[in-house]
């Protein structure tokens, strides 16, 4: 804003004036129907309802050209947002919350992604954002009752239910990201109450990613520093079947917790990762190199 | 201008869906922008429906606002602005239109991304200059030199409380000054 646009509105400003009743209870009623809040749920789900409000404000935006430009992995926004709410279905269909869209058939991700991306493609964008949005908010008011630490299977993985609703926020995140970048927004990041426990599951699931790639990690540790908001530090052993690590760990990985997130995610090139290296160096860029091996599309 | 941190804590909070921060940027610039919008349209009731609506287009469309761009009261005070003056305009052709010939109806000026519009932004200048040199000094460090009030203060040789209570009184005519003009 030019300086003599903020002096005026700054000058117009220096009289409030208070309405003559409270206009705050109007207000968030208002709200309300013009955007829904982030669906009621448990705590421990509150980051991937975030989430869901964050991609439906960003397609609140979006117009029709928008729809239909590609993405990511040859995906239209229309797609992409289908797409999200197969994934989000699997996991209702693990819990045992409604699962909306077509009658459940295929249970893997590509399977569910193309079932639902194929009944999509016969619906509006904006009928494509409400059907998302609905399995999303269906997922998190089941979710409200449930003990995270319950075992769901969801397409052939056996974990507690709060780890495949974390990375149902982190695809979220990642894809709202995608979108956001495509059509020029600059999307903010979670709270740091959300990003945290995000961060929580990328760093756990360092030792499935290494075997993924081939590698056994198994007796040795990596002390993961995670700067900014939401970040922390984790000290992780290696190998699937370890004991939680203690002593001195093997090599050390300092870097951003938004970038460390996305490149669990699969964003970003691993080889040209930021991130400060100490100890073992070669264990280091081990880890870092085979962090994305669980991104799918 | 960068947003403050809370800025932008509260700008993630409410695109994340959380109803209670748009609750705490209510109660935090809602006087503020009531304010603005009383001056601008004169009517209380009018300046109540701007002000509602300036919350609801941010709760709506909170991607628009870019806290590495501005301050959340910079944003919420444009939109109030912009809003103000459609009304008042709006009302002018309306009156025009009723009283007097098609002769004197002018297409308004289209407000886009400016909030000052030529005439308004002279006299602006010219209430800057009117103002007593103390307080004309540290408006213009603050604003057209960017200082911070600390920085205004060690310019004036006074310290920064002062600098800031110059800043605020100067603001306070400057609103008086464009208040008179207007009428």
């Amino acid at each position: 804003m030019e300086p003599l646009e903020r002096l005026y509105l700054d000058a117009l400003l220096e009289e409030p004036a208070e309405p003559k009743g409270s206009l705050r209870p109007q207000l968030l009623a208002g709200a309300r129907a013009r955007r829904r809040p982030a669906a009621p749920t448990a705590p421990w789900a509150e980051p991937y309802a975030g989430r869901v409000a964050a991609m439906d404000a960003l397609l609140a935006a979006a117009v029709d050209d928008d729809w239909s430009r590609v993405i990511v992995e040859g995906w239209t926004l229309q797609e992409l947002v289908a797409h999200l709410a197969a994934k989000d279905g699997l996991v209702a269909a693990g819990v045992g919350a409604p699962v909306l869209g077509p009658e459940l058939a295929a249970a893997d991700a590509l399977g569910r992604t193309a079932d639902v991306q194929a009944y999509e493609r016969a619906r509006s964008p904006e009928q494509t954002r409400r059907d998302w949005r609905a399995q999303a908010d269906a997922l998190c008011r089941h979710l409200a009752t449930v003990p995270p630490g319950t075992a769901a299977s969801v397409d052939g993985l056996t974990v507690p239910v709060r780890d495949h609703v974390l990375a149902r926020m982190l695809e979220t995140w990642i894809h709202t990201d995608d979108a956001a970048r495509v059509a020029g927004v600059r999307l903010p990041e979670p709270v740091p109450e959300h990003v945290h426990p995000t961060a929580d599951l990328c760093a756990r699931l360092l030792p499935w990613t290494m075997l993924l790639s081939g590698l056994d990690g198994s007796g040795r540790s990596v002390l993961v520093t995670l700067t900014g908001a939401g970040g922390g530090e984790w000290h992780v052993a290696l190998g699937v079947e370890d004991a939680p690590a203690s002593g001195p760990p093997d090599a050390r990985i300092t870097a951003g917790v938004v970038e460390f997130c996305f490149l669990l995610g699969g964003r970003g090139d691993p080889e040209r990762f930021p991130a400060r290296l100490d100890g073992d160096m070669g264990l280091a860029r081990d880890v870092l190199r085979t962090a994305p091996a669980l991104s799918g599309p | 201008m960068e947003a403050p941190y809370d800025d932008r804590l509260l700008h993630q909070r409410v695109v994340g869906g959380d109803e209670a921060a748009l609750g705490e940027i209510y109660d935090r610039l809602a006087s503020l922008i009531f304010g603005l919008s009383l001056r601008v349209t004169r009517d209380r009731v009018i300046a109540e429906d701007i002000t509602q609506e300036v919350f609801l287009v941010f709760w709506e469309r909170p991607l628009a606002y870019d806290p590495e761009r501005g301050t959340l009261r910079a944003w919420l005070a444009t939109i109030a602005h912009r809003r103000a003056v459609d009304h008042v305009r709006a009302e002018e052709r309306r009156r025009v239109s009723v009283i007097g010939p098609r002769l004197f109806q002018r297409e308004p000026e289209r407000l886009e991304d400016t909030v000052l519009a030529g005439d308004e932004a002279d006299r602006v200048r010219q209430a800057v200059m009117a103002l007593p040199d103390a307080l004309r000094q540290a408006v213009e460090l603050a604003y057209f030199g960017g200082r911070t009030y600390r920085q205004v203060g060690e310019e004036l040789g006074v310290p920064e409380g002062t600098a800031k209570s110059r800043i605020r009184l100067a603001l306070r005519r400057l609103a008086e000054a464009l208040a008179e003009e207007e009428v």
